[in-house]
């Protein structure tokens, strides 16, 4: 039985299978993909929403998606929006840049998002305002409060916006408060502890520039930077130990800044020096960490009690009976975005067309209880929030943590903003 | 002309290749096969290129990612520059794509000569230096790199030979001609005596050098097309997500590649890409239902390695060589009855 037997011409068969077949998990992929896109009046608007909800930053990103999905909340249960309901997809990229930009695409051409709101931190912030750019996709960014994002006339896109804090506003704030607190106490040599990375550098700089601005005769005696995400500070507070500043500023932030505080407090730092902490006055850092020290300078986070109106403090409470995390300056900051989009929604009549979206947002004023007189803006000409609360505060022990809000006038901001501006050419 | 006719099948299959890609991009309204195979081409092309040092020449390369870096860099930052752009004008994007590649080439012969001349654990260890040796300097030369944050304010792209690479459907059948003709350019490499030559430096490079090779020459030239490769994986993902970033120069991206290659398989020359499209379509899935994407994508990697205990197109090669050895010696049997 023996049968003649060619055999079969292997190469070609076994590429064109494989060609074959990877072609066809990307067009079936594809088409199954497709009905996400298809959109009817009925169906949800989706806004996207790509954060970070793994690392040390975990717990931030996990706060603005609770403040994101309780404003949605209150949206949908009063009916929506022209009848169609709100809806938020949201998209963990661990913070890296590149993922975000791919995340962003995937979230508005797979999942039909007609809107984004972009709660990544800084870097992955970049990458995402250079996608939007690419889409001609209405965007918020909620979170990055690097300046030069809606400052630098090159990263300013006309349908893309910031709803939180930028770091300049923090900077003259903190400026003033801080060159009160040394006049009183006439002190001189300062030193920072700040994260080695975009961020931390340009803040620390921005608030020490503004210290010497207002107290002409401050001297910056030691500079110590630790990595992002350092486990151990020890070298860190021998080098502060070792200059013997009497005044020390920081803007690290979440895990570090409660890693920071817990092996400073053993070292007493707290005890010997005036410290400023921009990033203290947050719900999850202080009450993470250990010894709480008295009397530490803190910028203004979130509090329910900054503003200390009633609107503010029912917001509080909204948050606190729908999520079980506790409300960050990052939960603020994307809550007004929802509401910045609700309302530019409502002036187009529910139209998610992004240019339309655009127009209604620009100048755009709404009532708030984060602002300072109960309303936040997003300014016409760099699209960033302006009217919030900026200040600094002092830390005690128990409840509520931070007590003696001293408040920074807007007009203060304005000036100096817009010097500030003038001085790096961005005007 | 010799070498048009020797791999004529090649060229024919790279072409139908490319018809194919292009009518999925063009020919489904819906912009994500684009998305997802234009981040293949990039992701292909790095992991692909690092299998020539690892599948072909045995070199496991531990920085391969840094040309891909350099590439996407170099790319980026000449187009972002007005005057190179203004003196260029139309011409700027085929310059800067080709600066990009010579450029990454001829760092790679300087990382080359150095480390080639290493093997194993310390080849492996000096690319990973090198690599962090580039990650740092993009952190720490913010003025031109913009630091951690990358390049920022997007990749102006001047229109040439009428082709726009702002509009989404020029730019992926730009992408996908690269794409296409690197992986040509790679399959000519492989499958030509010079290709015979570096499996014989991965099998026995003392026997090479005897035999006349020139080893040292060898794998030096096999690192700088590989690294010239990765780079244009880089301009391809420079131009996907209009920017260049740090984190394309840090370990875990060419750690991200070598896992391609584990999960595709390494002695199939489109292995890579295979892994480079399980590990995508894994990781998209994946992000849709939890945050711990990498929990998951751990555990199918581990099933691989201890399954299979080889890549994907691996196991099916050795499956479908054993079926065809097993029936050659059926017949074999039968033919002396």
């Amino acid at each position: 039985m023996k049968k003649s037997y060619t055999r079969p011409r292997r190469g070609i068969d076994r590429r064109t299978v494989l060609k074959g077949a990877a072609a066809a998990a990307a067009v079936t992929t594809g088409i199954t993909g497709f009905p996400a896109y298809l959109k009817a009046a009925n169906t949800p608007i989706k806004i996207g929403v790509p954060t970070i909800l793994s690392g040390r930053v975990a717990i931030l990103g996990e706060s603005s998606v609770a403040a994101i999905k309780n404003e949605i909340r209150k949206i949908n249960e009063a009916g929506g929006i022209e009848g169609r309901t709100l809806e938020a997809v949201v998209r963990d990229s661990r913070g890296k840049p590149d993922e975000a930009a791919r995340m962003t695409r995937d979230l508005v051409n797979n999942e039909g998002c007609d809107i984004i709101l972009d709660a990544e931190a800084s870097g992955a912030s970049f990458a995402v305002n250079e996608v939007v750019r690419d889409m001609k996709q209405f965007c918020i960014h909620t979170n990055s409060e690097t300046s030069s994002l809606t400052a630098d006339p090159k990263n300013q896109v006309d349908w893309v916006f910031r709803s939180c804090r930028q770091g300049i506003h923090d900077a003259v704030g903190g400026g003033l408060v801080a060159a009160k607190v040394v006049k009183e106490k006439g002190l001189k040599k300062w030193a920072t502890i700040s994260p080695d990375y975009a961020y931390g550098r340009a803040n620390t700089e921005e608030f020490m520039e503004y210290v010497k601005l207002f107290a002409p005769e401050t001297e910056v005696i030691t500079e110590t930077w630790p990595k992002l995400f350092q486990p151990d500070y020890t070298e860190n507070v021998t080098a502060l130990l070792n200059a013997q500043p009497e005044v020390v500023y920081s803007c690290l932030w979440g895990g570090d800044l409660v890693a920071f505080f817990d092996q400073a407090s053993l070292y007493g730092l707290f005890d010997q020096f005036t410290a400023f902490a921009v990033n203290l006055g947050d719900y999850p850092v202080l009450t993470a960490i250990k010894s709480r020290p008295a009397g530490v300078y803190s910028g203004s986070r979130y509090h329910k009690d900054i503003p200390d109106t009633a609107e503010n403090e029912a917001w509080y409470e909204s948050f606190m009976a729908n999520s079980n995390v506790l409300p960050t300056n990052w939960s603020w900051q994307n809550a007004a975005a929802v509401n910045f989009v609700v309302e530019a929604l409502k002036k187009t009549g529910g139209d998610t067309d992004s240019m339309k979206l655009a127009e209604a947002t620009s100048g755009l004023t709404i009532d708030s209880p984060f602002g300072v007189d109960g309303t936040l803006t997003i300014r016409e000409d760099d699209h960033t929030l302006v009217n919030y609360m900026v200040g600094y505060s002092k830390t005690i022990v128990d409840e509520p943590y931070v007590v003696d809000f001293d408040q920074t006038a807007w007009s203060e901001i304005y000036k100096h903003e817009a010097e500030w501006k003038k001085r790096n050419g961005y005007m | 002309m010799t070498l048009l006719i020797e791999f004529r099948r090649d060229l024919l299959i790279a072409l139908a290749g490319l018809v194919l890609l292009v009518a999925i991009g063009l020919g489904i309204d819906h912009a994500w096969p684009r998305d997802f195979l234009t981040s293949i081409f990039a992701a292909g092309l790095l992991a692909m290129s690092l299998n020539m040092l690892i599948g072909y020449t045995g070199l496991v390369s531990f920085g391969h990612a840094a040309f891909f870096a350099m590439g996407g860099y170099i790319f980026g930052l000449l187009l972002q520059s007005p005057a190179f752009t203004g003196a260029l004008g139309a011409g700027s994007v085929p310059v800067a794509l080709g600066v990009a590649v010579v450029g990454t080439g001829l760092y790679a012969v300087v990382i080359g000569a150095i480390c080639v001349r290493l093997t194993e654990i310390y080849f492996a260890f000096l690319t990973l230096a090198f690599q962090m040796f580039l990650y740092s300097v993009i952190l720490s030369w913010v003025d031109l790199t913009g630091g951690d944050q990358g390049l920022m304010g997007g990749i102006p792209r001047p229109i040439f030979l009428g082709i726009d690479l702002a509009d989404q459907y020029h730019r992926y059948v730009f992408c996908a001609v690269l794409f296409v003709a690197c992986v040509m350019i790679m399959r000519i490499m492989t499958e030509s005596p010079f290709g015979y030559t570096l499996r014989m430096i991965r099998d026995n490079a003392t026997r090479a050098a005897f035999l006349g090779v020139n080893v040292f020459r060898v794998k030096l030239i096999c690192f700088v097309v590989s690294s010239s490769i990765a780079a244009v994986g880089g301009v391809i993902l420079a131009l996907f997500t209009s920017g260049a970033y740090p984190e394309w120069a840090f370990w875990a991206q060419s750690g991200e590649a070598i896992f391609m290659i584990m999960l595709g398989g390494l002695n199939v020359f489109l292995g890579p890409i295979l892994g480079a499209v399980a590990l995508r379509i894994l990781n998209d899935v994946v992000q849709m239902y939890t945050s711990h994407t990498e929990i998951v994508i751990g555990v199918v990697i581990m099933f691989v390695v201890l399954g299979l205990r080889r890549g994907i197109l691996d196991f099916v090669k050795d499956w479908w060589v054993e079926k065809q050895q097993a029936r050659l010696a059926a017949e074999n049997r039968n033919g002396q009855e």
